[in-house]
């Protein structure tokens, strides 16, 4: 593992894998300013392009989107109160009043620099972890990755927004559009109804973009641009951020990190939650609670931490186990099947270096988003009054250029918009298609795991699991509790902070 | 427990009925193996698991039914209000006609065609930087896609002359 480690330093150390993240990260900087365009929404758009580069050009591209993109929400938030993606809304709480104030331009380097502290660190621990935890997982056979991918998808179910059982009854739709195409084993033809475009399984990056992307952009055209930011809104102001005012908020820089570090390892939870946990924990430990709210900078710099620490430790089952805790991971295992590389125990096997290397390049992007962030912020903050009446339009337009060049046919744009008012209707009904995305996605696999150990058992499939593979057995039977703790666990983070969706 | 009939029952209906149909549907959609090949070998059947996803739809299906009930979720669906509905509908009908006129004329043109149409639906009077953004932007992206990505995306319609050689953007 620490050969791969060394390696991985050599491979990430590439002029044109800073390029194209930096790309990455401009671009996640400037949609998630923009109101209403979320982080998820800009992965799922720009995944075509990871799908024609490198994998380490690929990968640490859109992986500059995500952490751009989380940061780049606090921007509106801090100077018109508007978050541009749900990880900021907490920002809104001591962000727009510190502009009110005069000090914008202190709120969003607090921001900034809070957000790479949190992100820099927890990634640093991501890169601790997942070593040992790989090495666990190689240990791993057909029955256990079946046990354990089992238990990924109910532990998901359950913690995705809404009622659980509706959560479920997504996954099994999701398990469904996965059988679409060849059975893993056989390869034998299955639901296809005709359509030779289908023979080989629904199309991954259409199914992507059209139910993350295209339900986001319906939601913003239900109304007509109507609301005018004016330009002395956006205006950055103040006097910028000394040394002594951040060095202030390191304590609750370093206790935010922790519990976004600790949430980016819970499925299902993510960068809202962290965000909200992050503020309720600085304003209880703080010795002035009363000036939160009212425009502290400790506000803003707990939020920010904690949202942006979620990034790196959400990776650490995508990468060992190949289970994604949440929809943006669940794009990048897009991206990652696409170049060939199926996330898991193989994967750290096979391929550990570059791994490492992409790990390694989640570091190197923090350097380089500080940088980026620094220069370009009052360029993000005019962002924000871009008219939605051309951003609406390009989205589009993009989402069906990134379709297109995935096979080239027609059938793949009916493909899209079919998943984009799938994703509308069911967002517009309660249920949630993060289940969907991930059945559809882990469903072959899981195939694949039971049918090998069903070969494996020799037809004694329950005393095989039960006796010659006790680690099996134990998972399933820890599936039903680990499941209602965490609904359980979830359910409460979000009553308590009032996150829904 | 209140007990009405809402949006969530009839979709915990339709989960039922599409669990059924797909139970009945798959001794005929799964092709069969032409030879079996080791016959003392232990495989999984290639029905047998969407016979699992049929029955475990079935079951969740039938506890939603029952939870649906109790349920108080507003179908948000029926709240929309007329301009929701008009620029909903607008937009999947300009994009139903966006695909045959971006495969038809080209990504570049269906594009220009596509922004101008609806950056003026959706409000936008200054048609000059619609026109501008309209045709500079799709120029752009097939440019990316095709020099630095090197994929394709819909040619222009003229380039099946020889004289017009698009492939310089």
């Amino acid at each position: 593992m620490f050969e791969s480690f060394v390696e991985g330093i050599g491979l990430a150390l590439r002029l044109d894998t800073m390029i194209y993240m930096s790309g990455g990260l401009f671009l996640g900087m400037f949609v998630g300013a923009l109101p209403g365009f979320t982080t998820l929404m800009a992965m799922a758009l720009l995944l075509p392009i990871s799908f024609f580069l490198d994998p380490l050009l690929g990968i640490p591209f859109l992986i500059g989107v995500y952490k751009g993109g989380i940061y780049g929400g606090s921007i509106p938030a801090i100077l018109i109160s508007m978050p541009g993606t749900g990880a900021a809304v907490a920002t809104t709480f001591d962000g727009p009043a510190l502009t009110k104030k005069g000090q914008g331009r202190k709120a969003l380097e607090m921001a900034l620099f809070s957000s790479v502290s949190g992100d820099l660190t927890s990634d640093i621990i991501t890169i601790a972890l997942i070593g040992p935890i790989a090495a666990v997982a190689l240990l791993l056979g057909p029955p256990e990755l079946a046990a354990i991918l089992f238990l990924a998808l109910i532990v998901i179910s359950a913690t995705s927004s809404g009622v659980f059982v509706k959560g479920l009854l997504m996954l099994v739709v999701g398990l469904f559009f996965g059988m679409i195409g060849q059975d893993p084993i056989g390869a034998l033809s299955r639901f296809s109804f005709g359509f030779p475009e289908i023979e080989a399984g629904i199309p991954l990056l259409p199914m992507l973009i059209g139910v993350f992307a295209l339900p986001e952009i319906f939601v913003n055209i239900e109304k007509k641009a109507s609301s005018l930011i004016k330009a002395e809104d956006l205006k950055i102001s103040g006097a910028r951020l000394t040394w002594a005012e951040f060095k202030s908020c390191g304590r609750t820089i370093a206790r935010s990190t922790m519990i976004g570090t600790g949430i980016g390892m819970i499925p299902g939870v993510g960068q809202v939650v962290a965000a909200f946990m992050g503020y309720a924990a600085a304003k209880s430990a703080s010795s002035h609670p009363e000036t939160f709210g009212q425009g502290d900078l400790e506000g803003v710099a707990a939020a920010e931490a904690a949202n942006n620490a979620v990034n790196g430790p959400t990776l650490v089952p995508l990468l060992t186990l190949g289970i994604p805790g949440d929809n943006l991971t669940v794009i990048l295992v897009g991206a990652f099947i696409a170049q060939g590389l199926r996330p898991g125990p193989q994967l750290m096997e096979e391929q550990g270096a570059l791994v490492f290397a992409i790990l390694i390049a989640m570091v190197i992007a923090n350097i380089l988003f500080l940088g980026i962030g620094y220069v370009c912020i009052p360029l993000f903050a005019r962002v924000v009054s871009l008219r939605k009446s051309f951003l609406l339009p390009i989205t589009l337009v993009f989402a069906f250029a990134g379709t297109w060049v995935f096979r080239a046919q027609p059938f793949d744009l009916a493909v899209l918009v079919f998943f984009g008012a799938f994703g509308y209707i069911a967002k517009k009904i309660h249920f949630d298609v993060t289940p969907m995305a991930m059945g559809f996605i882990l469903g072959p696999t899981l195939e694949y795991s039971f049918g090998q150990s069903v070969t494996l058992s020799s037809g004694h499939l329950f005393s095989y699991m039960l006796f010659e593979r006790p680690i099996t057995g134990a998972i399933f039977a820890i599936t039903p509790v680990i499941t209602y703790l965490m609904w359980r666990r979830s359910n409460r983070l979000r009553n308590q902070f009032g996150v829904d969706e | 427990m209140e007990n009405k009939f809402n949006f969530n029952t009839i979709a915990a209906i339709m989960f039922v009925a599409g669990a059924i149909i797909l139970f009945i549907f798959i001794p005929s959609h799964i092709d069969k193996p032409l030879i079996q090949l080791a016959t003392g070998q232990f495989n999984l059947s290639p029905e047998l698991f969407p016979r699992i996803i049929a029955v475990c739809m079935f079951l969740l299906g039938a506890w939603f039914l029952y939870k649906s009930r109790s349920l108080t979720e507003v179908n948000e669906l029926l709240n929309l209000d007329k301009e929701a509905i008009v620029n909903v509908t607008t937009t999947l009908v300009m994009m139903a006609i966006y695909v045959p006129l971006m495969v038809n004329l080209g990504f570049v043109i269906g594009s220009a065609i596509m922004i101008i149409a609806m950056s003026t639906y959706f409000g936008n009077r200054n048609y000059v930087a619609g026109v501008l953004v309209g045709i500079f932007l799709p120029m752009a992206i097939f440019a990316t896609f095709r020099r630095v990505l090197l994929v394709e995306l819909p040619p222009f319609p003229i380039d099946i002359y020889p004289l017009t050689n698009w492939s310089l953007i």
